[in-house]
């Protein structure tokens, strides 16, 4: 297994969440304190993703969204890519295809530009008349397989498969690390889910459902960490509602070793959010009281078995 | 958040724009922006020409559809969204085409408002009468129709204490040089897609507008490489302004 680069501080955005390169150096400068950055999936081929409506947020329920995944093209991604001036963050390119020979495709020309890979492996929003990658092949651990093994064939990098809650996300997970996957990502957005306007009588997304997340959605990839790190005590990037250090900390005792923020920069300026980075960061520091952090990670595990320096 | 109102008129104020109406009077900063949403056609970022109306020019299926709403129609409003003007002493306020719409909430904010507006024909030159009753109104047109023959940059530098420019991006690009950094603002359009900061879609040289502006002080502005050069467009791919 390739061990994951070290993400110091081991906070990254997630995948679909600020995007494109000149923001993740606008955030550096800003002083986030994000050890690392993760690009939206990058597809093959230019798609637009949705037409507005693409977000739905309290008070009119959960957050959702139904972008899509839009994309440039990937030798467009390599222009944007080669212009990126990170200081010292790791890039993590996440990928996405309509089938393994795709998801190779675009790993091949993202590798040299990225210090891990990202897998998407469980989008759960398309465009009218797609199949959402969740449903084509983040449930099924075979096709899973397929697409690890082939981005592995094209990249010396580590390799991130990150599952949707909507699977049987063990049994993808296994396969997928069978296949050659170094850490798992836990996870994408979950459902998708609805929301409808009473007044117009409208689906109010444009792409009628969108993936949930935010607070909605800790409980569930909580759950799927601390399923996954039972099962395979890998490296695990968690997702999902990470709002606060308190947050953080929980998913690091369910076996998170990085944990990705997105929702919670809703609404935040650039100094907002770096100073939100910092919170984050400075309430894991004092929680942790001058032990490493790999200390704690899956700690949560070891209480339920009765030891544990938490226990 | 999002609200459904009724449309209560449509005004026309020249053969491509309209000022719509709704039963609502929105609390928002001058600057500040609205996602108006068409149900089940679609949503786009406008800023409030009144605390109760949008004015949109007709460019596209979405903005034809807006300025076509009847009394009794339904509009979405998501917002106010976005960083607006800080308060302004004596402004200056520089305005081209459907950019002038939004100068208006503004003027009405400022004390000792003067005008400096830019159009490609008397037409495109809104609340022209309404302005001249708050302060001195300079106009440029390139049909000369209305004011100065030309452009509206050549009608600067012009004496006033602070500065806010809302147009197109080039010709905002042409003013950034002949206004002081420290006292003018300028208000940058972007494609947006989620408008509260998330996806990142709306960036000018990583800033995102929707969160970090729309309107961003000069000196910040002349440190964007982006700016009246290139956009992201809707799959992200560049494209040249």
């Amino acid at each position: 297994m390739i061990p994951l680069p070290r993400i110091d501080p081991p906070l990254i955005n997630a995948s679909g969440i600020l995007s494109y390169p000149e923001v993740f150096t606008a955030f550096e400068s800003a002083g986030a304190c994000l050890g690392g950055y993760v690009t939206k999936s990058v597809g093959p081929r230019e798609k637009p993703g949705n037409d507005n409506p693409v977000v739905v947020y309290p008070p009119d329920g959960a957050v959702l969204n139904s972008l899509a995944l839009p994309t440039q093209s990937a030798e467009d991604w390599e222009r944007d890519l080669e212009e990126i001036k990170l200081k010292k963050a790791k890039l993590i390119v996440s990928v996405y295809g309509g089938d393994s020979l795709e998801f190779a495709e675009v790993t091949g020309r993202m590798s040299r530009f990225s210090d891990a890979i990202e897998v998407n492996l469980g989008c759960p929003n398309k465009e009218p008349g797609e199949q959402t990658i969740m449903e084509s092949i983040g449930q099924n651990p075979a096709l899973s397989a397929e697409v690890i093994e082939r981005v592995r064939g094209e990249t010396d990098k580590p390799v991130i498969a990150k599952l949707s809650p909507n699977s049987d996300y063990l049994a993808v997970a296994e396969s997928c690390m069978n296949a050659g996957a170094d850490a798992l990502g836990c996870g994408n957005t979950l459902g998708p889910g609805l929301a409808v306007d009473i007044r117009s009588r409208a689906a109010i997304l444009a792409g009628t459902t969108g993936g949930i997340s935010g607070p909605a959605l800790k409980p569930v990839n909580l759950r799927m960490t601390y399923e996954a790190y039972a099962r395979f005590r890998c490296p695990i990037v968690a997702y999902g509602g990470i709002e606060t250090w308190e947050d953080a900390v929980e998913y690091i005792l369910a076996g998170a070793s990085v944990l990705g923020i997105g929702t919670a920069f809703m609404r935040k300026s650039t100094h907002e959010a770096a100073a939100l980075t910092r919170e984050i960061w400075e309430g894991i520091q004092e929680y942790l009281d001058g032990e490493p952090m790999s200390a704690i990670i899956g700690a949560a595990h070891r209480s339920a078995e009765g030891g544990g320096s938490h226990a | 958040m999002r609200s459904v109102f009724k449309v209560v008129e449509n005004r026309r104020e020249s053969e491509w724009t309209h000022t719509i109406f709704f039963d609502a009077e929105i609390e928002s900063q001058p600057g500040q922006f609205m996602m108006v949403w068409l149900p089940r056609l679609g949503e786009k970022p406008f800023t409030l020409s009144y605390p109760n109306a949008v004015t949109v020019k007709k460019a596209g299926a979405f903005t034809e559809n807006l300025a076509a709403l009847a009394p009794g129609d339904e509009i979405g409003l998501r917002g106010p969204l976005g960083q607006g003007y800080p308060p302004l002493k004596k402004p200056a306020l520089i305005g081209g085409g459907v950019g002038i719409a939004e100068l208006r909430l503004l003027a009405l904010a400022s004390e000792e408002p003067s005008f400096v507006l830019g159009g490609r024909t008397a037409d495109e030159i809104l609340f022209y009468e309404e302005f001249r009753e708050l302060g001195p109104v300079h106009v440029a047109t390139e049909d000369g129709a209305l004011g100065h023959k030309g452009l509206v940059t050549e009608l600067l530098p012009v004496e006033a204490d602070s500065y806010a420019v809302c147009g197109p991006e080039r010709m905002m690009a042409a003013c950034l040089p002949k206004l002081p950094a420290e006292r003018t603002y300028f208000a940058i359009e972007r494609y947006m897609k989620c408008a509260v900061g998330l996806c990142g879609q709306c960036t000018c040289s990583g800033w995102r507008v929707c969160t970090d502006g729309p309107i961003f002080p000069a000196a910040a502005v002349a440190q964007m490489d982006d700016f009246g050069k290139r956009r992201r467009s809707k799959s992200g791919k560049w494209e040249t302004i």
